[in-house]
């Protein structure tokens, strides 16, 4: 049995960016800033209509076709509508917030890599704005900016819903943020880069697998081969965008509006709005980049030698993002708000010791494949590390059955107590022999005869 | 260097129309004077007098922040780890094992303490 | 040329920010100015060939360190301003002796770069292939004690949030089973009425109507009321008029 993981050098790589021209540059940065528009607008519109269609409802359809314009009718009237600034305010703070929500928002997604090298005009040029040595870090450095104009829009708005709804919200956010950063590291394990392109790249191949003489080929999207990884940042993907069902920051039932509560709908307004769904769109894309192959087409059409070279890739990608955006609806249809403790506590105490055992794991079983001399030291490192996970299975599982035990003895206790003495709980029980009415012409008969 | 200048292009132009969907907000919209419009929203109630200096909140953010910098850290710490993991090898490997269980010590503390723990 | 235009225009934004972070009295924009002069200095670490450096200055300190700044400054009520009592004993000597001390190590890193020539950030980490795993190869080979030395300062910090802020409860939180059976056992009102069937309004100002018409005291909103007390400005209504009173009384008792 051999298994060998050889990434072959597929598309753009690091080396490919840095020689545009500047009009180039121009060219693609007004094409990501008009798709990540017009995707806010689509993005509104196919969530209103797919979670209507999810609930056996129509959705918008006055507006254009299959009500596709609404967004746009949306936008209007959120133009037109009074730009209230509250006397409470801090004004500067309170104007500022939403810029600094959105600018990062749409920087963070200059490192999405859309498809290989085309020919744009005549100039041999990657379908990607740019790409950095530390490019996935930046994603992460982009998100922590976007999270002070949450903090600042519930601060400077100086009212208790707003100051509340910012810090929990933050607060969430950073949480969810930690066990996204960790979730990542397979990736980097496999892929042995940071850099968006190279990632892609890296999951062109997944090398073959053989075994008596034949050679099946491996899957090559880190989806298959890190599915832990991959659940793992598919919960913080709607943590960290305070999406359905981690949505605590709008709990109307609690926080009317959270951190966005003193802005009319204006289009300060408007612009909270359309920062949330670049963030919701921008870690989509990540999560294609980093795990469904980035713009390479999926098996079958990839069997056709063009699918990816060219421009083909791009409509791959749009494809995948759709779809993934689909599933933030989907679960945004299926799944109620959990509690905010719940949250944290999820967050906390679950993603993060999962994740850091799983990339222990993922890094062991690479160390078996890097290095054959070896093999004893990580045989001890595994086997002392299998050991104390265990052991803290054990204590735990043993202190938890006693808890479980002891509140079953406690309810058994109460239960005694109350059937010898009902009033003891303080409730008001009716007397067992109660008359019972059994209708206007027939006499009250002492309970327990019927 | 040259790297760097197509998100310059981009975060102007984000900015830019950030900016600008600010500035003409008051302009677009009608005005139209009223108190109540003015109070800081509280569901229809009176708005509750803010107390001078900003409110108080609970010291259990505190908490999280502080985590947020530990494992923000070791995040900054693994990604270089996992991209040379293949050069660095097993004594990478087991330098990292100790490096995350002496951190899961405190984590291990502050769980114990009920410091995770949202009342 | 690029990297002069960058250097001049983030010296500008940089050190105005700096000044804006010490002369502004509000706490919160001395934060936001610190986060400007962090950030002046990531971009100014990625012009310099160091794109780790830049990534991790903003996500550590204008994320992490920025964002805990933040929070202790809601906690202890944003707009406090400084006060001025120095409360350390003899704080301004150690300031300017510690002051000094960095002065002399500036100047002699200055010199070290003026005096040695630079080897260029981009041709150091060509030979381990790119800036990050020539970062690692450093960090987990050469400078393993440091970085083994920095999970116990990690500790420390941990230790030191828990001990500063953490209040251990010492009774058991109530449940919502231990707060019905309290409601129960003092006697008090078990449910406060809803508008019922006889309701015509549902506004939070408009109180519930018991079967016979009258008005339930017990769910007038006490705010509203001793507003309108406050302000003599009673409703029309005769009987809600007197419910507002009555509460207002039996809450001033």
């Amino acid at each position: 049995m051999n298994l060998m993981l050889a990434p072959v050098p597929a598309g753009p790589s690091l080396a490919d960016f840095g020689k545009d021209p500047l009009w180039i540059s121009i060219i693609k940065a007004v094409f990501i800033f008009v798709f990540l528009l017009l995707s806010v607008m689509f993005g509104v519109w196919m969530e209103r209509k797919l979670i209507s269609r999810m609930q056996n409802r129509y959705g918008p359809n006055r507006a254009g076709k299959f009500g596709l314009l609404q967004s746009v009718a949306d936008a209007v009237k959120m133009g037109l509508k009074e730009d209230l600034l509250p006397r409470t305010v801090d004004k500067v703070l309170y104007t500022v917030a939403p810029i600094i929500l959105v600018v990062p928002a749409f920087m963070a997604f200059s490192i999405i890599p859309f498809g290989p090298m085309v020919s744009m005009f005549g100039v041999e040029t990657p379908l990607q704005l740019t790409d950095l040595p530390v490019a996935v870090l930046f994603v992460l450095a982009m998100a922590s900016i976007g999270v002070y104009g949450i903090v600042l829009m519930g601060w400077s708005s100086r009212s208790p819903y707003a100051v509340l709804g910012g810090l929990r919200s933050s607060a969430q956010v950073v949480s969810y943020e930690i066990a996204m950063g960790l979730s990542f590291v397979g990736v980097f394990l496999f892929a042995g880069t940071l850099s968006t392109s190279e990632i892609v790249a890296a999951q062109a191949d997944g090398g073959t697998w053989e075994i008596a003489g034949l050679s099946i080929p491996l899957p090559s999207w880190y989806v298959v081969l890190l599915i832990p990884s991959f659940l793992i940042y598919a919960i913080t993907m709607l943590g960290e965008t305070n999406r359905v069902p981690f949505d605590l920051p709008e709990g109307e039932g609690e926080l009317v509006g959270g951190y966005q509560t003193e802005y009319s709908s204006s289009l300060k307004f408007a612009l909270i709005q359309m920062g949330e769904y670049v963030n919701v769109f921008t870690v989509s894309a990540v999560s294609i980049t980093l795990f469904f192959g980035g713009w390479r087409a999926p098996w079958p059409i990839s069997m056709w030698d063009g699918a990816n070279v060219g421009w083909w890739p791009m409509l791959w990608f749009f494809i995948k993002l759709v779809l993934v955006f689909s599933c933030f609806i989907w679960v945004r249809a299926s799944l109620p708000r959990i509690r905010y403790d719940q949250l944290m506590a999820f967050g906390w105490k679950v993603l993060i010791p999962l994740n850091l055992a799983w990339i222990m794991l993922v890094a062991t079983v690479r160390a078996f494949r890097v290095e054959d001399a070896n093999r004893g030291v990580i045989f001890t490192l595994a086997a002392i590390v299998l050991i104390g996970c265990f052991g803290i299975w054990f204590r735990f599982d043993t202190v938890l059955q006693r808890r479980r035990e002891n509140r079953a003895a406690e309810v058994e206790a109460e239960f005694e107590q109350l059937r010898d003495e009902p009033e003891a709980g303080g409730f008001p029980v009716p007397p067992l022999d109660l008359p019972h009415y059994h209708g206007a012409d027939r006499k009250e008969v002492p309970s327990g005869s019927n | 260097m040259e790297l760097y200048v197509p998100i310059l292009v981009l975060a102007v132009l984000a900015a830019g129309f950030a900016v600008f969907s600010v500035a003409i907000a008051p302009i677009t919209g009608p005005r139209r004077w009223n108190r109540a419009k003015l109070d800081a929203y509280e569901c229809g109630i009176e708005p509750t007098p803010q107390p001078v200096g900003g409110g108080r909140f609970p010291l259990k953010y505190m908490i999280t922040a502080m985590l947020f910098i530990v494992f923000d850290i070791e995040i900054i710490f693994l990604y270089p780890w996992a991209v040379a993991f293949d050069q660095l090898g097993v004594f990478g490997l087991v330098e990292m094992v100790l490096f995350i269980v002496t951190v899961l010590v405190a984590y291990a503390y502050v769980w114990r303490r009920k410091g995770l723990d949202w009342d | 040329m690029g990297e002069t235009i960058t250097f001049w225009v983030l010296a500008v934004v940089s050190v105005s920010a700096a000044l804006g972070l010490v002369l502004s009295r509000r706490a919160v924009y001395c934060a936001l100015m610190l986060g400007v002069v962090m950030l002046s200095l990531a971009v100014l670490y990625a012009v310099q060939d160091a794109p780790f450096l830049a990534a991790v200055q903003i996500v550590v300190y204008t994320g992490a360190v920025m964002m805990l700044f933040l929070f202790v400054l809601m906690l202890v009520g944003v707009d406090s301003s400084d006060s001025l009592v120095e409360t350390i004993k003899g704080q301004r000597f150690w300031a300017i002796v510690a002051g000094a001390g960095f002065a002399v190590l500036l100047g002699l890193a200055v010199g070290n770069a003026v005096l040695s020539p630079p080897a260029g950030l981009l041709g150091a980490t060509q030979t381990a292939g790119g800036n990050v795993p020539a970062l690692a190869q450093l960090i987990f080979t050469r400078h393993v004690f440091a970085f083994e030395v920095a999970s116990a300062l990690l500790i420390t910090a941990a230790l030191a949030a828990m001990v500063l802020t953490h209040r251990e409860r010492l009774t058991e939180k109530p449940t919502q089973r231990a707060l019905a059976r309290a409601r129960f056992l003092t006697g008090g009102s078990v449910v406060l009425p809803g508008p019922g069937v006889y309701a015509r309004h549902n506004a939070n100002d408009m109180p519930a109507l018991l079967p016979d018409g009258s008005v339930s005291e017990l769910s007038v909103n006490r705010v509203i009321a001793r507003h309108d007390v406050e302000d003599e400005r009673f409703p029309d209504d005769p009987k809600l008029a007197e419910a507002i009173k009555q509460a207002v009384e039996e809450e001033s008792k």
